[in-house]
């Protein structure tokens, strides 16, 4: 090899191309014409071409252990798997802060108030685990509603929600029995408790409100204290809780230090189980604690909601100041 | 999961885009798994192996999915996790041996054992296979992508995290190997042609 001569040294990795098909023109061209002239590196093509030709034998030939078939049914189960925890998220500004919007396979699965400024990658992960990926797109449609919500020109979010990250079935009903609040309305932690058959659980149900991973969208901001004080929202941003309402017509003051009150002699009032709406001052409405009842900020959301005006406070003749 | 309230039909047609990724990419496994997985099993000698580390290229490439542009080589793309998977394997392999090594002083012979052991008939084909199975890994990655799977020079050089001309010296370097390891296996007369 170390006599070999520098014309044939120079020549071999065009050899080597040309053995295996793919040496450009000019380089075959000096191939050939250099095995013409020399004996040895006319045998070197030979042998690579053979070499070559059992190559593409081998990958024609049985290849043992060539059998897809049950790796390609483990990766359909695995992928399947795998989608169903897959979670898109989008982020974006909004009138209340930026906002995480989240969806699976199943449907939406996260609605999130995000911290107005630092990294939020971290945030992020521990929100939704590994298997999350941001794709802007995935969440658009979600997000141009949610949006419209905000702004009061949507009254309705019609998501099918994906509601695996519950932590428990109690907190099912109580999210369930808070999503049947209608637009406009608000009622008590102990109301909701009173819904959901466990009276006595009032505590249960704000810590399950606590944790609603859907807020806006399961409206845990129509859930108020038995006095009508906001009590809490989004850990310490109660005033997210007071503009949500605001934007559905229920007015609330600010009552003591951060926190806001509805006051029920300015909220049309509906007795749980009843069909009409009335006046707070109708019959004995004002001696029942707020969990029996719903109250309404404007007439229109109790008649959106299906209820008709009482015969006889009417409350459709004698409208409460606005 | 409950019906009811929380899945109000209707909805807000935002899945499509979604959907239609899925399908796309039920089609890329489709088209390519049988090949990722034999480009596996050449380059690990072992079907556990290559089960393996062709499931977990499609979950990766799944997750990626969304991410690749349009008009993006799925193909060639599916190779360089495939082979970066590959290298991650080999690495941890000869970590274990080291241990083994270390601990029972009973390292395993060098050449890994050929998948289930059944004998191929034509012994020159068979020993081509052999000496591809003991060639340094990247001379063997880049051989097996080119010669068997007909993938580019530039397509190996991403695959390998190299340069097209060092994917092109890894194949021919390869080559070399393979012409030295058939001495004596060529069949006789091809080489002389006046």
């Amino acid at each position: 090899m170390s006599k070999m001569p520098a014309s044939c040294r120079e020549i071999e990795p065009h050899l080597l191309a040309a053995a295996m098909g793919e040496a450009a023109p000019p380089a075959a061209e000096r191939v050939r014409a250099h095995v013409a002239e020399c004996g040895e590196c006319r045998e070197e093509l030979g042998r690579y071409r053979a070499v070559d030709g059992l190559v593409h034998a081998a990958r024609r030939g049985p290849l043992p252990g060539d059998d897809a078939t049950l790796a390609r049914a483990q990766l359909t189960a695995r992928l399947a798997d795998l989608r169903s925890r897959m979670v898109s998220f989008g982020i974006f500004p909004s009138p209340l802060g930026p906002l995480l919007i989240g969806r699976s396979e199943v449907g939406v699965a996260l609605v999130q108030y995000l911290p107005a400024s630092g990294s939020l990658g971290g945030h992020v992960r521990r929100l939704l685990g590994e298997e999350a990926i941001e794709d802007p797109a995935a969440t658009e449609a979600l997000r141009a509603e949610l949006i419209e919500y905000l702004e009061g020109r949507r009254a309705r979010l019609d998501w099918t929600l994906d509601l695996r990250r519950t932590r428990s079935d109690f907190q099912r009903r109580v999210l369930e029995a808070t999503a049947a609040l209608p637009y406009g309305a608000v009622t008590s932690y102990a109301g909701i408790a009173v819904r959901i058959g466990a009276p006595s659980a009032v505590r249960p149900v704000a810590q399950a409100l606590r944790w609603n991973p859907l807020p806006i969208v399961i409206p845990c901001h129509r859930v108020i204290g038995g006095t009508g004080d906001l009590t809490g929202y989004a850990g310490k941003r109660v005033e997210l809780k007071q503009r949500l309402l605001a934007v559905e017509g229920v007015k609330a003051q600010p009552a003591g230090h951060h926190d806001f009150r509805v006051h029920r002699e300015a909220m049309y009032t509906l007795m749980n189980g009843e069909v009409e709406y009335c006046l707070p001052t109708c019959g004995s409405l004002s001696s029942h604690p707020l969990s029996d009842l719903t109250l309404f900020g404007t007439r229109e959301r109790a008649e959106a909601a299906g209820f008709a005006p009482c015969t006889s406070c009417r409350p459709d003749l004698h409208p409460l100041p606005a | 999961m409950d019906a009811g309230l929380f899945s109000q039909a209707g909805g807000t047609g935002v899945s499509t885009g979604r959907v239609m990724a899925e399908d796309a990419f039920e089609a890329v496994v489709g088209a390519h798994h049988a090949e990722i997985r034999r480009y596996l099993l050449r380059v690990t000698a072992r079907a556990s192996d290559a089960d393996d580390l062709s499931q977990e290229t499609f979950l990766r490439a799944f997750r990626a999915y969304r991410t690749l542009p349009a008009g993006a080589n799925v193909r060639a793309w599916l190779f360089t996790i495939a082979t970066n998977l590959g290298r991650n394997h080999f690495r941890a392999q000869s970590r274990r041996r080291r241990a083994y090594a270390a601990v029972a002083l009973e390292a395993p012979a060098g050449a890994p054992d050929r998948a289930d052991g059944r004998l191929i008939a034509d012994e020159a084909r068979a020993r081509v296979e052999q000496v591809i199975g003991g060639l340094p890994e990247k001379q063997r990655l880049a051989f097996v992508m080119r010669k068997m799977h007909e993938l580019g020079y530039a397509e190996i050089g991403t695959s390998l995290r190299c340069s097209e001309e060092s994917a092109r010296a890894h194949v021919f370097q390869a080559l070399r190997k393979i012409r030295k390891g058939l001495d004596g296996h060529l069949p006789v007369g091809t080489e002389r042609r006046s």
